[in-house]
């Protein structure tokens, strides 16, 4: 199933920086966004994160493999919430850091994340509890990095302190203290990981596929990958990209007409509205 | 073949913004006739920001330098022209930095920002320095109602009967407010300008303007004559400015003229409700950025439909 000599840094080195869960995947930003104000609770969110996700991911591991799927996706958001809310309970009361305030409603939203759905689901389940935890651990330090950076940042820009400490800036941004400015910095660091692996990784700005195949070469050590994974480095350039099937033009006045109402459908699904009602296509 | 995109783009650029340049040039010059040196040194710190952030940010991004590429300084004329007067200077330098490195910059320029970037700076500094941006005490002694602006009167219901003796400074600008898109005179002049060089794209503003005025007369704000609620609405913050410089944005505008009506008619309606109902005396810039979002649909929505028209009628033509 999975290699036995992949170690701890490659899997931190694939899991931290070129899938990082939040500037290459994507998954988990409400938290970050919503929660991430101050440095301290970015902490507390980063060892909230790293306990509910290393914790689920070896119990999906180790216990999860024979349960149907149906069954597992709601056992890791109720394993998920089953930890984290005592973490807060006890960051809250037994340190000075107050995070639910700023927090509020996005609680239940850290506990049951799709980082947490997805590496259990995708990786969790088809590895072995070494790996698992591997996994988890390597995501959450790199899901933290990323929080405790945005944390600082918008602290010091948005509020004019750092940690409680009251810094003597001449200029306060409070936008940055709100979640577009988060979701903007968050863009930049986005492009500039990206930049950074493109350029450690495949040498050059454009990725081309021969490096592509290399890199994949080099980075895949082994583990069984997911296939949502597999996604980012199968891209195909333009040469390699079969050539569209050339649709057949309509004849018939009912195949214009289908084809008119192909177009249709094509809008609204483009804006995320399905057009047929239930029963609609029979 | 990329070096003669490049310069394709920079011509096209300069031909778009070097048209805005002139427009604004008279909103610039009421600015000086009324605020002077104050306006002058907000005016030179947005062009300054703009232009050293692009250039710092293409030479990190290793792409060349245009001084042709008109937008920077259009942008900072854009954001100098709707700030009150005495505001601190870096304040219009967080706006122009803004506007290009968040908004010009990653989505490849001016003529590809899905965004207006001047109303995204503008945006921006409003959530950053609300109380900044909407003081208008400073030289206020000589304006009509003191420091008391269209806005705030009308936020508060405050009416103004409009008479022979005041219409002149309300649509000459001579209230207190941003310090130069309060003349509305200019503003048609402007119209006209844009009417003999882009024909089309007034229709957004024609579009805006009359849901701006029909919100007004639907829903006013104070309790007047249904003449008076458009003349002041009209007449207050920046809505006339942002109607016909920063809606008619070349990258932003649907490809239709239709669209067009429709795009401008939203952000009017959007403005009108922000105005209305929002924490901002002068929402109009939130309400561009939010119709950019828009723009895609209304597009997507007219190449369907157009589609399916046409096949519709050659279906009946066979």
């Amino acid at each position: 199933m999975s290699n036995t000599n992949i170690s701890f840094k490659d899997m931190l080195v694939k899991g931290a920086l070129i899938f990082n869960p939040v500037l290459i995947q994507l998954v988990g930003l409400c938290p970050v966004v919503a929660a991430s104000t101050t440095l301290a609770g970015s902490v507390a969110l980063s060892v909230a994160l790293f306990v509910e996700l290393t914790a689920t991911c070896v119990i999906a591991s180790a216990l999860f493999k024979k349960v149907p799927r149906w069954v597992r996706v709601p056992l890791y958001l109720i394993i998920g919430l089953a930890l984290i809310c005592p973490i807060l309970w006890y960051i809250e009361t037994k340190t000075l850091i107050n995070i639910s305030l700023g927090m509020k409603i996005y609680i239940p939203l850290i506990a049951i994340n799709s980082v947490t759905a997805v590496h259990c689901e995708q990786f969790a389940v088809k590895n072995s509890v070494r790996h698992a935890f591997y996994d988890a651990a390597a995501v959450s330090i790199g899901a933290s990095a990323v929080m405790l950076i945005v944390g600082a940042t918008r602290e010091i820009f948005g509020s004019g302190s750092l940690a409680g400490v009251k810094l003597e800036l001449p200029v306060i941004f409070k936008g940055m203290a709100m979640p577009f400015g988060c979701l903007i910095l968050l863009g930049f660091m986005a492009a500039g990981l990206k930049a950074f692996l493109n350029y450690r990784y495949l040498g050059e700005d454009e990725a081309e596929p021969d490096d592509i195949q290399e890199a994949e070469k080099i980075l895949d050590s082994g583990v069984e990958e997911v296939e949502i994974f597999d996604e980012f480095w199968s891209e195909q350039t333009e040469e390699e990209q079969p050539e569209p099937e050339e649709k057949a033009q309509p004849e018939t006045k009912e195949e214009i007409r289908d084809s008119a109402n192909e177009d249709i459908e094509d809008f609204f699904r483009s804006i995320g509205i399905d057009y047929y009602e239930k029963g609609d296509e029979q | 073949m990329a070096n003669n995109a490049a310069k394709q783009n920079t011509v096209r650029s300069s031909r778009i913004f070097g048209d805005y340049l002139i427009m604004i040039a008279a909103p610039c010059l009421v600015a000086v006739w009324y605020y002077g040196a104050q306006f002058v040194s907000v005016a030179a710190t947005g062009v300054l920001t703009a232009l050293i952030c692009d250039f710092a940010a293409k030479a990190i991004l290793g792409k060349t330098f245009h001084l042709r590429d008109f937008s920077n300084i259009f942008i900072g004329l854009a954001i100098a022209v709707m700030l009150p007067a005495g505001i601190p200077l870096y304040v219009p330098a967080a706006a122009a930095a803004f506007a290009v490195l968040a908004v010009k910059i990653p989505f490849g320029g001016a003529l590809h920002a899905p965004f207006v970037p001047a109303a995204a700076g503008f945006a921006f500094i409003s959530v950053c320095f609300k109380e900044l941006i909407f003081d208008y005490n400073v030289a206020s002694e000589t304006k009509l109602f003191g420091a008391q602006s269209l806005g705030s009167m009308l936020s508060k219901g405050q009416s103004v009967y409009i008479s022979a003796a005041n219409v002149f400074d309300i649509i000459a600008g001579n209230v207190a407010g941003p310090m130069g898109t309060g003349c509305g005179i200019l503003m048609l002049a402007c119209c006209v300008y844009l009417f003999v060089r882009r024909k089309t794209a007034l229709l957004a503003t024609l579009g805006f303007v009359a849901a701006c005025a029909v919100c007004a007369i639907v829903s006013p704000r104070i309790n007047a004559s249904a003449f008076t609620s458009v003349v002041l609405e009209l007449s207050a913050g920046s809505l006339m400015f942002a109607g016909v410089f920063l809606l008619t944005d070349y990258a932003t505008l649907p490809h239709n003229g239709i669209n067009r009506v429709i795009y401008g008619a939203v952000c009017g309606v959007i403005c009108m409700g922000m105005r209305k109902m929002g924490v901002f005396e002068e929402p109009v810039c939130f309400a561009i950025l939010l119709a950019n979002g828009f723009r895609p649909v209304l597009d997507s929505a007219f190449k369907a439909l157009s589609s399916v028209s046409f096949k519709r009628k050659e279906a009946a033509e066979k």
